[in-house]
């Protein structure tokens, strides 16, 4: 263990408000009371990380090109109001933003208003308290809370994603304060959505950076396909990002009702992808009014003005979870566009 | 009290700026546009200056996505052709 490559400040005992405007001085943070990372917190945040090495390079994250490693994660984590449980979760997302794939250059430089969005699958998510359930995308549950806030607070001060600087979002996002959910495995007929991907650990974390969830709103329908079709108008807005680009992904947020219907008549994880493929339409030469500049497929550019083609390439670019409690709204979160979603298993 | 600075260390750059040209004059120059709304026209009316003052002579024109690092193919055929780029630009 090397502490000589981590700055440690001495600082006076002080009022709350006091400490809070230091932080505020030195330019950390999301405007938000932090905790102090003091020496016994972050030790106690790496408590169940002892066997490892606490200096290793987990993630090099652009655009300052910032080393994080365990113990600066945890430094993060402290701040954020995290607990030692939610540790590997943390750790986990980190590393599975730095996937190439991931773009996370991209993803924090662009003035779109894009959010690192972290669904928790299986033991992990039910070990560490984490809401699959009623009001899942929050607020009220600690652990979704302070692990979503901890990736934004590792991203501010390691990434150096500060507005203005690292991060030119026009506007901002709420979902750049914290963005964590579980998946509701208990109510997803289809099994965990990590294993779609090819993960079969018991516990995963899956990254996806889009957007805020669009909402979908069904009380009525006692078909699939009356409720997708809500699903694919909420695709087909063209304010969205993935509207040009088509290589983008879709996450489907179904509540258990939603889902429930859909299985209860047979549809399959893939059925429902590949409805909405088909339905998620726009007409080729509204989509070339709408946009200068697109990001299409080789073979979109070939079709003609008449024809209608889908929001996405591909039916793999639609990925459908489970997550709420009672009550008929699911969501749609597209994602930035030049991204890849990515699921990794939870390890510490 | 003793607390950590949560920002931690950076990397090694992994590129670093290029060194810069003294004299201009006589060189080719490349354009890189990244396609971003009025980059090309930004990027041209530059590039014609530059001929027109300077003597440069605009050799190749390439584009990239803005939100993804130019293809290897697109920075060979720059690096092979000319010796001055002209790029960058924001919405």
């Amino acid at each position: 263990m090397s502490l000589d490559m981590y700055e440690i400040l001495e600082i006076p005992d002080s009022s709350e408000r006091e400490l809070q405007d230091l932080f505020h001085e030195k330019g950390w943070g999301d405007g938000l009371p932090m905790i102090a990372p003091t020496r016994d917190r972050v030790e106690e945040m790496l408590s169940a990380s002892q066997d490892l090495d606490l200096d290793e390079v987990i993630a090099s994250l652009p655009p300052r090109n910032g080393v994080a490693t365990r113990r600066i994660i945890a430094v993060n984590a402290v701040m954020a109001g995290c607990r030692p449980e939610h540790f590997p979760v943390l750790v986990s997302a980190i590393r599975a933003l730095s996937a190439p794939e991931m773009n996370l250059r991209g993803v924090n430089a662009t003035t779109h208003c894009v959010a690192p969005l972290l669904i928790v699958h299986g033991k992990a998510a039910r070990d560490g308290n984490y809401n699959s359930g009623l009001g899942a995308f929050g607020p009220g549950n600690l652990a979704n809370a302070t692990t979503g806030r901890a990736v934004r607070l590792t991203l501010l001060h390691v990434a150096g994603a500060t507005p203005g600087i690292g991060d030119a979002s026009t506007q901002g996002s709420p979902a750049k304060y914290s963005y964590c959910v579980a998946e509701n495995l208990d109510s997803s007929p289809w099994g965990g959505y990590a294993r779609t991907v090819g993960i079969d650990d018991e516990s995963a974390v899956t990254v996806h950076c889009g957007e805020a969830p669009h909402n979908v709103h069904d009380m009525e329908s006692s078909e699939p396909s009356a409720i997708l079709d809500k699903v694919a108008s909420a695709m087909t807005s063209w304010g969205q990002n993935n509207a040009p680009i088509s290589q983008g992904e879709y996450f489907i947020a179904l509540c258990p009702e939603h889902a429930a219907t859909c299985a209860a008549h047979g549809w399959s994880r893939s059925d429902i992808a590949s409805y909405l493929f088909n339905k998620a339409m726009v007409n080729v030469g509204d989509a070339r009014k709408a946009f200068e500049l697109r990001a299409w497929a080789p073979w979109q550019h070939a079709l003609e003005d008449t024809d209608n083609m889908s929001m996405t390439e591909k039916a793999g670019n639609i990925r459908i979870f489970v997550t709420g409690g009672a009550g008929k709204h699911s969501c749609v979160i597209p994602s930035w566009g030049m991204t890849k979603s990515v699921t990794v298993p939870v390890l510490p | 009290m003793e607390i950590y600075a949560p920002t931690g260390n950076t990397g090694e750059p992994q590129n670093s700026l290029a060194s810069p040209i003294p004299v201009l004059n006589g060189l080719s120059l490349g354009i890189l546009d990244n396609t971003k709304p009025n980059a090309r026209v930004l990027l041209d009316r530059l590039a014609d200056r530059l001929v027109e003052r300077v003597g440069l002579t605009l050799a190749l024109a390439e584009t990239k996505n803005a939100a993804l690092a130019a293809p290897n193919q697109v920075l060979e055929s720059l690096s092979k052709e000319v010796q001055v780029v002209l790029t960058a630009s924001a919405d």
